[in-house]
């Protein structure tokens, strides 16, 4: 591509140095046409200044070209030397163009004049701002309670993350910082930690020859969206590989998938355990998947020969057949059979999943169900299979040396007992330890690119702890826009869109090799918007805790410099111009946990050897105190000893293994955990009933949620351009259960959960399944400015230059009114895919 | 063709502007109006532009939409491009395919006919057909005579617009945005008069659909695996539900 690039660079180049670029002449077609990297403007013909830089909308992240004429930003399209986008990017990466110029931008900073909540503000100066905010800060961090500033991320990512968590907040020394992971997919990830130590999958389509989908709508929506949609379709269209999709609705995922199998939700578990039933039971494991146990914990003792390990697993399974699973999930048990025969015998396959067989009560072990359909078909860490992901490591300035003892309080991983693992928080959960307050509650409460109000279950709820000053004293929102959750703020600071500022970015290589890339402003910033990460790096200078780093310029500039690769390429002046970089050499990362460590790895004086887990460990960087006590409790109850892990003895070899995050768990990829069983849950993957559903009475339905392709969860209804295609959000209801209810197309209806009532309207279709409403996330906006609820803004914004032209009425229902906030018995997830309600025509 | 006509897309637009300063009749004979019998070769034109839509990579998702909606600025309610979803079936035997939408470029443009001014024209070169919003008097007769919905109104400039191939794109040696954007590569644009384009390659070797084909305007978008199911078409139970995803809920 990037000679095809040079070449057309080369004659565009030279015509202009003969004709003058009014007199160009039509490019040959024969030559064929440059996909991507430049614009002209259809007006006026000129070349548009094109800008590398990188998307924002949603997690992916992709790398992405602005295209800028007389300094405004018209248009963005994707960066053609990226090899994880290959130079596409979706319609909401397109539309962050409306992100910097939505009307109703906050573009100052503001203080509230009236009752919080109340909508009267004053414009303040950042002077103001800041010697208020570092004010109350440094008198908290004085008085040696760091801990009472919480700060709560939404969306956080690569050098933000760092310059603001691991430089600004542990140099300040609170570690009372909420994320938004159970929100999102925490069940996928405490599964994923369980079974092979570090969190997220990636499926490697562009090898695999077959796709079982449990609940992603990648096509869709998707943490990799871009790149994992183009390879997806890619693998169908010309390889023909077949994709077979679960899932409650019809996505367009489902509609583009060779099957479509409509499942109760929060059952595709037990269609997942039945699917293994039928592989070790019919002897379909031979092969790959045979020899894969050999890296498996599949029983107490580690060191179960393989036999006894098939047969362990063909106990376990034994209960979970086809025809168990069919009363379970309502899949006809001859078609798991039939997909369980198909996913086992060709190789290499892919299982991937998402948010609708995890978001729910029984999603970790879902997830550890899928992990073992994986691991029995020897579809793990291989070409064509599920892999474990690869991203940019990127070297980074840590600022000062001496770091005081981070504080917290313990209000980030929900009540005790309710959450056996939450290691990715429960912080959908947070307003109510607030409210409850037996675990302390924070004086500062500071959010940043996050709507708690509106992204979290339960609204009512949320406003009403976020709005009480004596729960919360003081609230300070940094955010781009006048949203839900700001309005309830004490102070607002402007944050600039990310077109308007510098990070490097990580985001995980759908071909296993590593991409670098930036992020830089293509316009400058409107009004007096700052990035937060600049204003971290002032707050510390203010609170006399200098972080040596004056910008995030600054920070990622020194970041390009330390990066090996990046440094070597040019650094920055090289990501300035190129957007991105990867290793021309470097080769895709597959088996990893093959590797044999060499002698010299174990012989450092801290490395012990475990015998009850096989673990070769550094004990040192654990919490033990000494080498005696550390030996006492052993690797796997030594408080944090999984970061000095090193390697797993098997046989009489040591291997690199599944290495583990953020809980003591072996290098072996365990199926088995020692840990669960512990905490009073199988330690093979099983079948976890929710138990407000049993026994559900006929007429109550289950309220199941979805995300479209135009629309982040809530952080682009602002976007005019993709509101004006998805502005509203009817139930979704089979024609069968509609005709129970006697609701039509159309008919005005009622939800009612245990928390509340919503008002909607009926969107009957057969492409849902019976007994079930869906509801999309995205609508309902009550805030958020014009595009997103109709509501104007009461801060000072600047007028739209091009006026506002929205056609459409009304802006749908947001379901999270009638979701509780209630999280999964493991991994604090909360469960957006499963709430019991009842459904009525209005 | 002399470089002085086929290089310039403004050319004409500064010709009538010359000629309202009432300037040179030279200038007329550098830039032939485009209805003149010069522009007859339009129906065989060298370099025929056309679009392939393979519907089996069409995931749907609108990037085409909106990157046309940035590339033109097209004011909110109206599109030059767009993507219409079929859904048909009965459950769980359902089906949604995506339609992606934009101006057929006919060879035989009814628009062009009806215009009176010649704002609309067919271009010789490559067969585009293009729009001079200078010569348009937003008189919409060819917003009516478009079979397929692919004009409207520019209601900032009152004159007629829809997709132009990109235009200035292409003739910079670029993709149209849309094609540049597509994520499952499901538009594919090219020389169809080019054997070797993948265009070429592809009307030469797969079974293609147009839409309307009995109107006889020769389109040259093109469709591979199509569902052309519009919802007149379903037969008394079944359900068929059209979403146009635009202002315009109904399609023609």
């Amino acid at each position: 591509m990037s000679n095809r690039r040079e070449f057309l660079k080369l004659s565009t180049a030279s015509a202009i140095a003969l004709f003058g670029r009014e007199a160009v002449a039509d490019a040959d077609p024969k030559r064929g046409l440059l996909k991507g990297g430049k614009d002209y403007s259809p007006a006026t013909g000129t070349e548009r200044q094109a800008i590398p830089t990188a998307c924002w909308q949603c997690v992916t992240r992709c790398p992405a070209i602005a295209y800028v004429e007389d300094g405004r930003l018209v248009s963005i399209g994707g960066q053609p030397d990226s090899i994880r986008t290959e130079g596409f990017i979706c319609a909401k990466g397109q539309a962050g163009v409306n992100q910097v110029y939505d009307p109703d931008r906050v573009l100052y900073p503001v203080r509230r004049t009236g009752k919080r909540g109340e909508g009267k503000w004053e414009r303040i100066s950042w002077d103001q701002a800041l010697s208020e905010i570092a004010g109350r800060l440094k008198k908290l961090r004085d008085a040696g309670h760091p801990e009472k500033f919480m700060f709560h991320y939404g969306r956080m990512k690569a050098s933000s993350s760092k310059l603001i968590k691991s430089v600004f907040l542990a140099t300040y020394g609170t570690k009372t910082i909420g994320n938004h992971t159970s929100i999102c997919e925490a069940a996928k990830w405490v599964a994923q930690e369980l079974t092979w130590g570090k969190h997220y999958d990636n499926w490697d389509l562009d090898k695999t020859r077959y796709i079982l989908n449990f609940g992603s709508n990648c096509l869709e929506a998707h943490t990799n969206h871009t790149p994992i949609a183009q390879r997806l379709v890619r693998a169908m269209a010309d390889r023909g590989v077949r994709l077979v999709t679960f899932d409650v609705r019809l996505s367009n995922t489902a509609a583009r998938s060779d099957t479509w199998v409509p499942v109760k939700p929060g059952t595709d578990g037990a269609a997942v355990l039945a699917m293994c039933q039928v592989i070790m039971h019919e002897d379909l494991y031979r092969g790959e998947g045979e020899a894969f146990l050999k890296f498996c914990k599949v029983t107490r003792n580690r060191n179960a020969t393989t036999q006894e390990k098939i047969k362990a697993l063909k106990d376990h399974l034994q209960s979970f057949t086809p025809e168990w699973a069919q009363t379970v999930s309502g899949v006809d048990a001859r078609k798991i059979r039939e997909i369980a025969r198909e996913f086992a015998t060709v190789k290499p396959a892919v299982v991937i999943s998402y948010r609708g067989a995890v978001a729910n009560y029984g999603g970790v072990e879902t997830e550890r169900a899928i992990q073992m359909l994986a691991a029995i078909t020897g579809n793990i860490d291989n070409p064509g299979g599920r892999c474990r992901a690869v991203g940019a490591k990127w070297k980074y300035p840590k600022g000062p040396k001496k770091k005081p003892q981070a504080k917290k309080l313990n209000i980030l991983d929900g009540f005790k007992g309710r959450s056996a693992l939450p290691t990715h928080h429960v912080s959908h959960q947070v307003f109510k330890m607030i409210k409850d307050g037996s675990a302390g509650r924070p004086d500062v409460y500071m959010w940043y690119c996050y709507q708690p109000v509106y992204s979290n279950g339960d609204c009512q709820e949320n406003i009403e702890v976020l709005k009480d000053e004596g729960l919360i004293p003081f609230t300070v929102a940094v955010t781009t826009s006048y949203d839900e959750s700001a309005e309830l703020a004490d102070m607002i600071l402007p944050d600039t869109t990310y077109l308007e500022r510098w990070d490097w970015e990580d985001s995980v290589s759908p071909n296993q090799i590593p991409e670098y890339y930036l992020r830089q402003p293509v316009v400058r910033p409107r009004g007096e918007v700052r990035d937060f990460g600049d204003v971290c790096c002032e707050l510390a200078e203010r609170m006399g805790m200098p972080l040596g780093i004056k910008s995030k310029e600054q920070f990622v500039k020194r970041s390009c410099g330390m990066t090996p690769g990046v440094k070597e390429a040019g650094g920055l002046d090289y990501l300035k111009t190129h957007g991105v970089w990867h290793d021309p050499d470097a080769k895709p990362k597959y088996f990893g946990y093959k590797k044999e460590l060499k002698p010299e790895a174990l012989k450092k004086d801290t490395v012990i050897f475990d015998a009850a887990t096989g673990v070769y460990w550094d004990w040192t960087k654990s919490k033990a105190k000494t080498l005696t006590e550390a030996k006492a409790a052993g690797y796997a109850a030594a408080k944090k000893a999984y970061k000095g892990y090193i390697g797993q003895r098997i046989d009489a070899k040591v291997y690199a293994g599944f290495k583990p995050d953020k809980i003591n768990k072996s290098g072996l990829f365990e199926l088995y955990s020692d840990l669960l069983e512990s905490k009073g849950f199988s330690a093979l993957p099983a079948y976890l009933f929710p138990p407000d559903q049993e026994g559900t009475q006929d007429d109550r339905l289950i309220l199941t949620t979805f995300k479209v392709n135009v629309q982040t969860h809530s952080r682009t209804q602002n976007c005019k351009w993709l509101s004006e295609i998805y502005y509203e959000n009817p139930g979704w209801i089979n024609p069968a259960t509609a005709e129970k209810l006697k609701i039509k197309d159309g008919d005005a209806i009622r939800l009612t959960s245990e928390i509340g009532a919503l008002e909607t309207r009926a969107h009957v279709t057969p492409a849902v399944a019976p007994g079930v409403v869906a509801i999309s996330f995205h609508c309902g906006h009550w805030r958020y400015g014009r595009y997103a609820s109709g509501n104007p803004v009461p801060t000072p914004v600047r007028g739209d230059d091009r006026g506002i032209t929205k056609w459409w009425q009304g802006n749908g229902a947001h379901p999270n009114w009638i979701i509780p906030n209630w999280p999964d018995p493991i991994g604090g997830q909360q469960r957006w895919m499963d709430t019991p309600v009842r459904l009525e025509k209005i | 063709m002399a470089d002085g006509v086929r290089g310039k897309v403004y050319g004409r637009r500064r010709f009538l502007k010359q000629l309202g300063q009432g300037t040179a009749a030279a200038a007329a004979l550098a830039y032939p109006h485009p209805r003149s019998p010069h522009a007859a070769t339009a129906k065989n034109p060298q370099v025929r532009y056309a679009m392939v839509i393979d519907t089996r990579r069409c995931v749907g998702c609108h990037a085409c939409s909106v990157a046309c909606k940035a590339e033109f600025d097209v004011p909110l309610g109206f599109y030059r491009s767009w993507v219409e979803y079929v859904e048909k079936g009965t459950f769980p035997d359902v089906r949604r395919s995506f339609l992606p939408r934009l101006c057929n470029q006919c060879s035989n443009p009814p628009c062009v006919d009806v215009c009176p001014t010649g704002a609309t024209w067919q271009r010789e070169e490559d067969g585009i057909v293009e729009i001079d919003p200078d010569i348009c008097i937003g008189c919409k007769y060819c917003i009516l005579a478009c079979p397929y919905d692919a004009r409207f109104a520019n209601p900032v400039t009152g004159t007629a617009e829809k997709c132009d191939f990109c235009l200035h794109r292409v003739r910079n040696g670029l993709e149209p945005a849309c094609v540049e954007t597509c994520i499952g590569r499901a538009r594919i644009f090219g020389d169809l008069n080019d054997p070797n384009s993948e265009v070429g390659r592809l009307l030469a070797t797969t079974a293609v659909t147009v839409l309307r084909q009995e109107m006889g305007t020769k389109p040259n978008v093109y469709y591979i695996a199509a569902d052309h199911t519009g919802e007149g078409d379903a037969r008394a139970g079944q359900y068929v539900r059209v979403t146009t995803h635009r202002r315009q809920k109904d399609r023609r």
